[in-house]
């Protein structure tokens, strides 16, 4: 599969181009156009393998959609358009065997040599990060497509780095982060509007955006018509 | 801007681009060099997306993570050029579009009201229905408004510059007695000599969901449309699909329907079109252009939607 992100940041999206018989499993929604030589299944469970209902229904929970799009090329040098629904950068992410965790809504699609499941990240965090119950995890070879809100800052993590809540894309799992107060007393860390921030720790990289939905859209809720 | 290094000291410099090929003197060391020409990216037409598949596509390879996105700057290039009538020129791509025309003195643009963003006192502007009230109400079918704004460069040459209701990109189009179908909404200005009116498409356009019509633009000049994200223009040789909320504009050599995914229709996979997301679809054959934008206005609509007051009843 070649591939190319066009209109990178706020407009971005990836053209992939497949030859026969590859495929490539896309969040729902997020096909832009492409040409005619694709077959198309909607399942819930990851390509060809295992998963299934309950693996569909844990990635409910962590922001993605129960189903899961399945692209494949019938013909020879097929090209599909892909993008997220909000403003926002993509990245490409060559997996290697390795373990990412990315956050409910940043995965975006990824190469059938990846197994998508969601992973629980324990109550305190759930509750305190301001992230979903469930993160995505990514696993195996091949390309991943993440997306973000906003632009998007790969940090390579060694030691300890403190990012703030609703800020994080994804991580190597050789990460691992707990939540904690962003300043040493508690009213000061309300105070300067940081609240909880997560901080992570161990070695691995870690990506980042530049903005944070949810605050973004308690910016703009109040202003509109009650629903 | 020009960046290089002293070639005596190392001292880093950035300066404007007229500089290039100029003799300068180094503030650091008081060596004179002359200043390199500016460092031109290789030209990557990327904002012509073919069907087949472009050689200056960057492959997966191994290289170190960090590195391995690939920048699209055909998307960010400014377009310019000489319509025949005018000149033009769309910068801030693709994320703020601006449309500048350059007239002479008598020449007019029809623009979507509110459209401009600013121009020289030589221009003056004149609200109005223009051809008719036929023509006019096939416009507020399509979505637009009833009203066309008439710039006339009526004191001299002038200039104009728009810019559309939201961020996004703007495509520029040459009418050459041929027909363009444009989204609703997505039109922006037009010359003299095009013909601007809504087409009923019928139970297509009702699948469609946005909108019952597309407009029509026929003659011979000028369009200018704009969307929401960028603009990626296809060449259709064969088949293409676009899903409907996508498509901004297509000429009208394409043939078109409105369908679910070809291929989930046969052997009950209808779940596709159900859960899929994609829904529907719109096949495009024969041969033409189709312009595509990366973003839809009623995803970013669908995510706001949750954030706001809950009524009180």
């Amino acid at each position: 599969m070649q591939y190319e992100i066009l209109a990178r940041p706020a407009a971005s999206a990836a053209r992939l181009t497949l030859q026969a018989g590859e495929s490539i499993t896309c969040e729902v929604g997020a096909m832009i156009a492409m040409s005619s030589g694709f077959n198309v299944e909607t399942t819930t469970r990851n390509k060809g393998g295992g998963g299934g209902i309950v693996k569909g229904l844990k990635r409910m929970f962590a922001g993605e959609n129960l189903f899961l799009n399945h692209f494949t090329a019938t013909q020879p040098n097929q090209t599909l358009i892909i993008g997220p629904g909000l403003l926002g950068d993509i990245i490409h992410y060559p997996m290697r065997g390795g373990t990412l965790i990315v956050q409910g809504s940043s995965w975006l699609a990824s190469a059938t040599g990846i197994d998508i499941d969601a992973t629980w990240q324990g109550l305190g965090k759930a509750l305190f990060s301001g992230e979903s119950m469930f993160w995505v995890k990514c696993s195996g070879a091949g390309d991943l497509f993440l997306n973000s809100f906003g632009a998007i800052y790969p940090v390579d993590v060694t030691g300890q780095y403190v990012v703030d809540t609703g800020h994080i894309v994804a991580f190597e799992d050789s990460l691992e982060f707990r939540i904690g107060k962003a300043s040493k007393s508690l009213v000061g860390s309300f105070l300067g509007g940081e609240g909880l921030v997560c901080k992570f720790s161990g070695q691995g990289r870690l990506y980042c955006q530049s903005h944070n939905p949810p605050s973004f859209g308690k910016l703009l809720g109040p202003k509109l018509k009650p629903r | 801007m020009i960046e290089f290094t002293c070639p005596s000291c190392q001292k880093h410099y950035r300066v404007n681009d007229e500089l290039a090929g100029k003799t300068a003197k180094c503030k650091q060391c008081g060596g004179t060099f002359q200043v390199p020409m500016p460092v031109v990216p290789a030209e990557v037409d990327e904002y012509a997306v073919s069907s087949a598949p472009v050689a200056a596509s960057v492959q997966a390879s191994a290289a170190p993570i960090a590195a391995a996105v690939v920048d699209g700057r055909g998307t960010s290039a400014i377009l310019s050029g000489n319509t025949g009538n005018f000149e033009y020129e769309i910068s801030q791509r693709p994320d703020f579009a601006l449309v500048t025309v350059k007239m002479q003195q008598g020449q007019k643009v029809f623009a979507e009201p509110s459209a401009m963003a600013s121009m020289t006192p030589s221009v003056t502007l004149k609200a109005g229905f223009k051809g008719g009230l036929g023509r006019t109400i096939g416009r507020a079918l399509g979505g637009e408004s009833l009203i066309i704004n008439t710039f006339t460069a009526d004191q001299g040459p002038g200039e104009v510059t728009f810019a559309a209701g939201a961020p996004g990109d703007a495509a520029y189009y040459r009418l050459q007695g041929n027909t363009l179908y444009v989204q609703r909404g997505a039109f922006m200005l037009h010359s003299e000599g095009v013909d601007l009116t809504g087409k009923w498409q019928g139970a297509k356009g009702f699948f469609s969901g946005e909108g019952l019509v597309l407009l029509k633009a026929s003659g011979t000049g000028d369009i200018f449309f704009n969307s929401y994200g960028a603009i990626l223009q296809v060449d259709v040789t064969d088949q293409y699909i676009v899903d409907t909320g996508y498509i901004v504009a297509f000429e009208d050599t394409l043939q078109y329907r409105v369908t679910i995914l070809p291929g989930l229709r046969a052997g009950g996979k209808l779940k596709s079109f159900f859960f899929g997301g994609e829904g529907l679809v719109c096949q495009f054959s024969g041969q033409g252009k189709v312009w595509v934008q990366t973003r839809h206005v009623h995803s970013f609509l669908s995510w706001v939607h949750p954030f706001r007051p809950a009524s009180k009843n």
